[in-house]
């Protein structure tokens, strides 16, 4: 009968199936954030290009493709050399969606005092009371139902907190890997992560996903973000699904008084990547940078929608996202500012800049501000350029070959936001990464 | 070195080069001058390869090739240097790499062996050392921020890297105090050999006070309308290109 049903009425057939099986099943408040959840996502329903914020992002692989809850993978191991974060990070594994025992993947035996790390499934059982405030907070899902589908289903995720000053030592890097079951159906998971620094706290986070399987393999993750007062998180995002990969990501960060959230976010493949990000600087003096920095090619979609809540004075946000593409990618950026009534002092700034290498490529971008209050500093600007014809016979000028020339190009416009990255070795990891990606084929298109 | 015979050449529908002939061999040097709009640069462009510019007829050979057919690279690997009027700024290419790259690409042309990058690093020390350039400039994105001057002195660097046979400098003088003027010249005349040509394009006579040429043509309606020695610059400055003109329309 399965087949008769709508695609938005499957996942509500899942859920019921399902529910009973979820982690922390028999917790009353959390099964009410589940069904409620679940409520907001069969409100809006499925995106389709008519569906405000999804007009540019075909989603047909999600809502065609008959996905079935990931097991465990047929094989393993296979993805040890794609990994870009280096193995001196402390590590969490999360393969096909269940988090890797410490030891058995993961290596975060040696966390510091005042720091938690574990499994969101482990934590439920353990002491579910310390996760009620955060399960249970309230925020609007509107124009993210696949952010209400992952807090109504989620088999597992992380919880990261760091207590008061504390500073986590060295980077945690949550990775991701998917591949293929027994079965080799196309398999989903949907997860969720919190990451909560309390004040002065401080943390870096190196989340990627990597894709392995053959049969398309769908992650879809919430992850909610609490910076107390004067915390500072730097959170790396490197997605690298296979050409059969989707991911949907939604994100949701409250920023205090002074914090800092800053990311980058890196994508370097897959068939569809749609990353929402919503910050709200709810402190005085808040502040975030968001980068981000997209490799796009074949016929791979990707999509960055970010809103920043500007709702306390003297708040700052610096935004620059990029993305390169070739033959028949497509980029779609949003970028919305938001300064509330009494937002004054708001120095905020956000850019999109895009370098075309195919004109099959398409790009759609949107920086916007809405500005409630009257003394602030607000810049935007989107840019779609190509190659400079003047820069490459410059270099060509000077012996440098035709598709070396490209290359340098655009390498140059990619690594901005590689400097960016305070990681020495994973800004070398990244380097190497986007030297990988360079454009082979808009080099045979331009002959 | 090279031979033009005739040249002409368009830009869309704008003839610019119109029978433009030129003799130049190794060890001399040229200098062309010329009122604005006369084709200088498109000389320059044309003679390094620019897209945009149409040869429609006559021929320049360069070594006894047709240097026309050449893509922009190869003429550089074989040893033709345009030092440009105005360097472009390449944003997020550092000058050590984009020299590196053209140093190696002119070896590989060779049949030679990539140089090491630590040996390389100090043979281009040693080159910014003629130009007076501070080595901090080669960590630097290449001609990004630099000023006029700098970029000039960027320019005859690479020359210097490079070891072109045939240097073109367009307008090399253009936008530089005299310092500045006095450096760049200074690394030009370090560079001088009796197997290197250069045609210097120019505007003024002011470089040629720093940098003796062998021969002075007037470009004018894109033609050499008349060739000497160096005191043709003289005359051209004092008197202006005025009486050039009324010759030509005369004859």
């Amino acid at each position: 009968m399965t087949a008769t049903l709508n695609p938005t009425d499957r996942f509500t057939a899942l859920f019921e199936r399902e529910k009973s099986r979820l982690p922390g099943a028999g917790i009353a408040w959390l099964a009410q954030a589940r069904a409620e959840a679940l409520a907001a996502f069969e409100a809006q329903g499925l995106p389709h290009t008519r569906f405000e914020g999804w007009r540019h992002t075909p989603a047909r692989v999600l809502t065609e493709t008959d996905f079935v809850p990931a097991e465990r993978p047929a094989a393993r191991g296979g993805h040890a050399g794609k990994i870009l974060c280096p193995v001196t990070f402390h590590r969490v594994l999360v393969y096909n969606g269940r988090v890797q025992p410490n030891g058995e993947g993961s290596v975060y035996g040696e966390i510091p005092k005042g720091v938690q790390v574990s499994s969101l499934a482990d934590a439920l059982r353990d002491a579910p009371e310390a996760l009620k405030a955060a399960l249970t907070r309230g925020f609007s899902t509107d124009g993210m139902p696949f952010a209400a589908l992952a807090s109504a289903l989620f088999c597992d995720g992380i919880v990261v907190r760091v207590a008061r000053h504390v500073r986590l030592d060295k980077p945690l890097n949550v990775l991701y890997v998917s591949d293929d079951s027994a079965s080799g159906r196309p398999q989903m998971t949907h997860l969720r992560a919190l990451v909560l620094l309390e004040d002065g706290a401080s943390a870096e986070i190196v989340t990627e996903s990597v894709g392995g399987g053959r049969a398309p393999f769908w992650m879809n993750i919430l992850t909610q973000i609490e910076l107390g007062e004067g915390a500072s998180l730097k959170h790396y995002r490197l997605q690298r699904e296979n050409a059969s990969g989707v991911q949907t990501a939604g994100t949701f960060v409250e920023v205090g008084r002074a914090a800092r959230y800053e990311s980058h976010a890196f994508n370097f493949g897959g068939a569809l990547a749609r990353h929402d990000l919503r910050v709200r600087l709810a402190g005085e003096g808040a502040e975030c940078a968001l980068n981000g920095l997209a490799l796009v090619r074949g016929e791979e979609i990707v999509d960055h929608h970010t809103a920043v809540e500007h709702a306390a004075a003297g708040g700052t946000t610096r935004e620059l996202y990029k993305a390169v593409l070739d033959e028949r990618g497509r980029f779609v950026f949003d970028g919305l500012v938001d300064v509330r009534p009494g937002a004054q002092q708001t120095d905020a700034s956000v850019y999109n800049k895009n370098l075309l290498l195919s004109e099959d490529a398409d790009v759609h971008t949107n920086p916007e501000f809405k500005i409630l209050a009257d003394d602030v500093s607000c810049k935007h600007g989107g840019a779609i350029g190509q190659l400079s014809a003047e820069s490459m016979f410059y270099l060509r000028s000077r012996g440098i070959g035709e598709s070396e020339a490209r290359r340098m190009l655009v390498y140059a416009f990619g690594s901005e936001m590689i400097e960016r990255v305070g990681l020495e070795p994973l800004k070398e990891a990244l380097t190497a990464a986007l030297h990988a990606r360079m454009p082979e084929a808009a080099e045979e298109a331009a002959r | 070195m090279l031979k033009i015979t005739d040249l002409h050449a368009k830009i869309g529908d704008k003839v610019i080069l119109k029978g433009l002939s030129l003799h130049v061999k190794p060890g001399e040097i040229h200098a062309i001058m010329g009122p604005n709009g006369s084709g200088k640069s498109t000389l320059s462009y044309v003679l390094a390869g620019r897209d945009g510019y149409e040869v429609t007829s006559g021929s320049a050979l360069y070594q006894g090739q047709d240097l026309l057919t050449m893509a922009p690279e190869v003429r550089a690997r074989e040893g033709v240097f345009l030092a440009f009027q105005y360097p472009v700024e390449i944003p997020g290419v550092s000058n050590k790499y984009f020299l590196k790259a053209a140093y190696n690409a002119l070896r590989k042309h060779r049949g030679e062996p990539e140089m090491d990058a630590g040996v390389f690093l100090k043979f281009i020390k040693e080159k910014a050392k003629l130009v007076e350039m501070d080595p901090a400039f080669l960590n630097r994105s290449v001609n990004e921020g630099f000023s006029g001057g700098e970029k000039k002195r960027n320019e005859i660097l690479q020359m210097a890297v490079l070891e072109p046979k045939l240097a073109l400098l367009d307008e090399t003088d253009s936008g530089l105090d005299i310092d500045a003027l006095k450096i760049v010249a200074g690394g030009i005349n370090k560079l001088r050999d009796p197997k290197r040509s250069v045609v210097l394009v120019t505007h003024y006579q002011r470089l040629l006070d720093y940098i003796v040429p062998d021969f002075v043509h007037v470009l004018s309606g894109g033609r050499i309308v008349k060739s000497g020695g160096k005191d043709l610059a003289l005359q051209l400055e004092k008197e202006g290109y005025g009486w050039i003109e009324a010759e030509k329309a005369a004859a």
